[in-house]
């Protein structure tokens, strides 16, 4: 086991900045998810627990990420692919359903939820097929096609479950990842245009919720039922906290429960009612340091595989923080995208963390010789 | 220009940089539009949303809609929608519940008027939604909490549609009755409901809800500190449900309910041509307007502990043996076997013998020198036990599979039962004994472990009439819109055949006449003028109590261990349009009791059929 020998310098260029600013952003998560549940902390369970040990399994999973070098875990990319890809059929054919969903599988004491797992396996996926077919030339779209297809597939049973957020993500982070490696403008500007027509079609697969939602959005109060509701109920819970909000625990809107689905995709509409415009600057200000962090470890990796994984990861932790800003701000249509390490949720937690592990992989390995 | 892959080392990492640089310009760009934004919404906007916040006065409310109605074959309304005013409170600031539930009854007493219901606060009252105080209040209940509106804060009355059932407890088995959705109904359907929706909790409600119950609709208001609406958000008006129509004649179910009256019991009437049933009786019954506004306890239990079950439908979740009306099928088993022809006679001196056990004919004479024909209209048992031990217990349940029993109709309601045809196998794995010859005895004039339900019954005379089509029982004939327009079509759906030779089921025919219009027939109760009836009497006992020490205890025999009355028939003979079941429990006689019960339903039938056009009754109009 090569991969696994024991180095020294593995420990001595560990990136403790890294492991700071995650430990720090899923702090504040714990300390908001409490908030949330504090006006019913009757229940057996409170989620923060759930959520604090959902937090434990991932930073065993993180530990593990780390360890095994990346080329190692660039050997079983497509085996892990492979695994998300089952996982996505299985949820279709025997899922279990909550909320009109079919998403989650049952393991008995709790739900696993494959997308989250497929938001990784898809960067492990495209950053080996990139590596295995390295190229000076930016990509011809025919070059492009097998990616193409390794993406389309989860998008498509993704958006069948229904998921509209997972499945836009999935895309989204496939397409930077893309255009991050390089594609030649001209299979640029098809590629798009063909984006562009195959919108109609898309829209005659989306259920009536989601459409409602897109047409929410474009007139924000003019429909005030349903999400226009959870649009409202989070616009005035943000602005009601000020500059400095109105404490911990003290959020009216969160504490009587107007506002809905607050530990999950409108989790930010909670701390900033609480901690006010100071908290979202410094929220956004340790977002910002982990991502520019991020993008260095990309920068400074020694190989293309550790350029890709760890641009992939980060433009993840990236784009789901901006879109849900965006989102609960009134600024995008609420699409159900969480936010990473804040929103309640095992299974992106799990997948996050062990992200995180990934992308320290890759920090600390630029230090070491190729085999 | 091909050009192939592994040709460099990927872009050189200055590219990356360049790539990086770009990306890094534009996410600082979209997140300092994010805190623009919150800036905007927490220092601009600030004070007044946080002025919303505090007297967060957006209500959310549901709209039922109104549910479809449920008509009879001809158009006549049988469950209809009325309005009911509930008295609601939605949570306000600064009010105390168990104070206000003080005023609103100190209010009621001046009018010496009594609170009806307990505390009807839940454990957590969620600030958004409404509490029901009260349902269904006189309208001078109504003019004391509008009158008083503002000593009450966030007190309102409130419409919404009930159900009425118009033939209440004849028609309760078949259309069932409506109720609150229940907490595990609420888990088990995702987005479809929410609490406080009303759905169909049994019966026809319950099988159809989904095009029966409309969508609903809500609207969003915003109230001042008293609960009073000042602006109106935004409404999506609800959906009024879906009208079935089902296949039961209105007038004939009346008459055969009328015709049961006093009796424990089912009865069931099928057109055989295509297998609609026209009418179906389970006794006793249940008032359904009971459960419109939650039915409670004290009537519940009463229902609930009932020994004669009256929230079970017996004319598919009864399962009786069959007695005599079990050996058309024993006859029909017989001849296509070639064991039997029309002319073989046996001899019947009132007891048949095997081994040392002794089994009697219900004639303790006998009947002497008895062919086929004759021992179906006398109901010869002697001549039945000989052909029944002939035939083995296996060929008797081969053929009345082909009549579909022992197995559900697939009717469109739930808890149907299957029913029983034993054989060799069956017994073995259920009982893990093998089969004694003696049972095949008793099976074959329906007793010992035979079960069927009456619809199960009616449909295997319904087959023979027909000239051998198994009809999967149709109840709804088509669902409609409020408009009329209709949206699903229930056809007629054959589900087998019971395959008989065209002479077996001629000779079966001329013998099942016989038992009501030859002399010495069983079931001449059931005779009608003018009319060729067919049927067959059936007696069947409760207790497998030997037939002598029957007949010594007979003074003792207690209402519930008395024989079940059955009889079924079909009419006319040529071309029969009618098929009837009666199963009266502990009732007596066949002959005497279910054949008269029959007679009765077939007049309504054919005197029906000379009066039509008589008044239809209307849906009311209901505004929501």
């Amino acid at each position: 086991m090569i991969f696994l020998k024991y180095d020294r310098r593995i420990f001595q260029n560990f990136d403790w900045t890294l492991l700071a600013l995650v430990l720090a952003i899923c702090s504040i998560g714990i300390i908001n998810i409490y908030s949330t549940g504090f006006s019913t902390m009757s229940d057996v369970s409170p989620l923060y627990l759930k959520q604090l040990q959902w937090i434990a399994v991932g930073l065993l999973f993180m530990v593990v990420a780390f360890l095994i070098d990346y080329h190692a875990i660039n050997h079983a990319a497509y085996i892990i692919y492979a695994v998300s890809l089952f996982s996505l059929v299985y949820v279709v054919v025997f899922g279990h359903t909550a909320n009109g969903a079919q998403r989650w599988i049952h393991f008995g004491f709790f739900l696993f939820q494959p997308s989250e797992l497929m938001k990784l396996s898809i960067i492990i996926a495209l950053a080996r097929y990139f590596d295995d077919h390295k190229s000076n030339e930016p990509y011809l779209l025919k070059e492009l096609l097998i990616p193409f297809i390794m993406v389309i597939i989860p998008f498509v049973l993704i958006l069948k479950q229904p998921d509209l957020g997972t499945a836009l993500i999935i895309a989204i982070i496939s397409a930077s990842m893309i255009l991050f490696i390089g594609m030649n403008w001209k299979s640029v500007t098809i590629a798009v245009v063909s984006a562009v027509v195959m919108m109609p079609v898309a829209w005659h697969f989306l259920k009536d919720y989601q459409k409602n939602r897109l047409f929410t959005f474009l007139s924000p109060e003019s429909d005030p039922l349903g999400t226009g509701y959870h649009i409202i109920q989070s616009m005035i819970a943000i602005g009601s906290g000020g500059f400095v909000g109105k404490g911990f625990l003290k959020g009216s809107q969160t504490q009587l429960k107007y506002l809905p689905e607050q530990q999950t995709d409108f989790v930010f509409s909670v701390f900033a009612e609480e901690w006010g415009f100071v908290g979202g600057l410094v929220l956004v200000a340790l977002f910002l340091s982990l991502i520019i962090w991020g993008f260095k470890i990309a920068l400074h990796s020694k190989d293309l595989l550790g350029t890709m994984l760890s641009f992939g990861i980060t433009a993840l932790i990236a784009w789901q923080m901006t879109i849900n800003m965006g989102m609960v701000l009134g600024l995008l249509p609420v699409v159900g995208i969480p936010m990473p390490f804040i929103s309640y949720g095992g299974s992106a937690m799990v997948s996050l963390l062990a992200s995180i592990g990934l992308l320290m992989n890759v920090s600390v390995r630029r230090f070491l010789l190729l085999r | 220009m091909e050009r192939q892959f592994n040709l460099g080392n990927g872009p050189a990492p200055a590219d990356f940089q360049q790539k990086l640089k770009i990306v890094v310009v534009l996410l600082v760009l979209a997140l300092t539009v994010l805190l623009v934004r919150l800036w905007y919404l927490q220092m601009i906007k600030g004070d007044e949303l946080k002025l919303r916040s505090e007297s967060n006065a957006v209500r959310f409310r549901n709209i039922q809609p109104i549910r479809g109605l449920v008509m009879d074959r001809n158009g006549s309304v049988l469950v209809d929608n009325r309005p009911s005013f509930d008295v609601l409170y939605m949570p306000t600031k600064g009010v105390n519940p168990d104070m206000l539930l003080q005023k609103i009854k100190n209010i009621y007493e001046t009018r010496s008027l009594g609170f009806s219901s307990g505390n009807p606060f839940p454990k957590t009252v969620k600030p958004y939604l409404p509490v029901r105080l009260e349902k269904n209040v006189s309208m001078e209940k109504i003019a004391l909490v509008e009158t008083n509106a503002v000593d009450l804060p966030g007190v309102y009355v409130d419409v919404t549609p009930i159900r009425i059932y118009l033939d209440g407890e004849i028609t309760a088995p078949i259309i069932g009755y409506t109720g609150e959705v229940s907490k595990e109904e609420l888990e088990k359907s995702g987005e479809d409901y929410v609490s406080g929706d009303i759905t169909g909790k049994y019966g026809i409600e319950k099988m159809f809800d989904s095009y029966i119950r409309g969508r609903r609709g809500n609207e969003l208001v915003e109230v001042n500190a008293f609960g009073k609406v000042i602006k109106n958000l935004g409404r999506i008006d609800p959906l009024s449900g879906s009208n079935v129509v089902l296949t039961i004649d209105a007038r004939l179910q009346k008459a055969a309910w009328e015709a049961f009256s006093g009796f424990t019991g089912s009865a069931v009437v099928m057109d055989p041509r295509d297998g609609s049933i026209l009418a179906m009786v389970s006794l006793p019954s249940f008032d359904p307007n009971l459960f419109c506004n939650g039915i409670d306890r004290e009537q519940w239990q009463k229902l609930q502990k009932n020994p004669l079950t009256p929230l079970s439908n017996r004319a598919i979740s009864g399962q009786y043996p069959p007695g005599s009306t079990y050996k058309l099928i024993v006859a029909a088993a017989a001849l296509e076997e070639g064991i039997i022809t029309p002319s073989t006679r046996i001899s019947c001196n009132g007891s048949f013998t095997l081994g040392n056990r002794v089994f009697r004919c219900w004639n303790k004479h006998g009947h002497g020198s008895v062919n086929l024909h004759q021992a179906l209209v006398g109901s010869c048992d002697v001549y039945f036990y000989t052909v029944g031990k002939m035939l083995g217990v296996d060929k008797i349940a081969e053929y009345a599979k082909r009549f579909g029993l022992g197995d559900v109709t697939g009717i469109d309601l739930a808890s149907e039962k299957k029913g029983l045809v034993p054989t060799r196998e069956w017994k073995l794995a259920r009982m893990k004994q093998p089969w004694q010859i003696g049972e095949t005895i008793s099976i074959s004039i329906g007793q010992g472990f035979n079960l069927t339900t009456p619809l199960q019954l009616v449909r295997a005379y319904a087959a023979l009439a027909n000239g051998g089509t198994l009809w999967r029982p149709r109840l709804v004939s088509r669902i409609v819109m409020p408009d009329g327009s209709v949206v699903k079509e229930f056809v007629p759906e054959k589900k087998g055949a019971i395959q008989l030779h065209k002479q077996t089921i001629a000779v079966l025919n001329r013998a099942l006449w016989g038992v009501v219009n030859e002399p010495g027939g069983t079931g001449k109760a059931a005779r009608r003028p003018y009319t060729d009836v067919c049927g067959k009497t059936g007696t069947s006992q409760v207790i497998g109590l030997p037939q002598n020490e029957k007949a010594r205890r007979a003074q003792k025999i207690t209402a519930f261990h008395k024989d079940h009355a059955l009889f079924v028939c079909y009419a006319p003979m040529k071309n029969p349009e009618i098929a009837v079941a009666v199963v009266a429990e502990n009732a007596g006689g066949g002959g005497a009791v279910a054949a008269p019960i029959a007679q009765k339903i077939l007049n309504a039938y054919f005197d029906g059929k000379k009066a039509k056009n008589l008044p239809l009754r209307q849906p009311t109009v209901t505004d929501s």
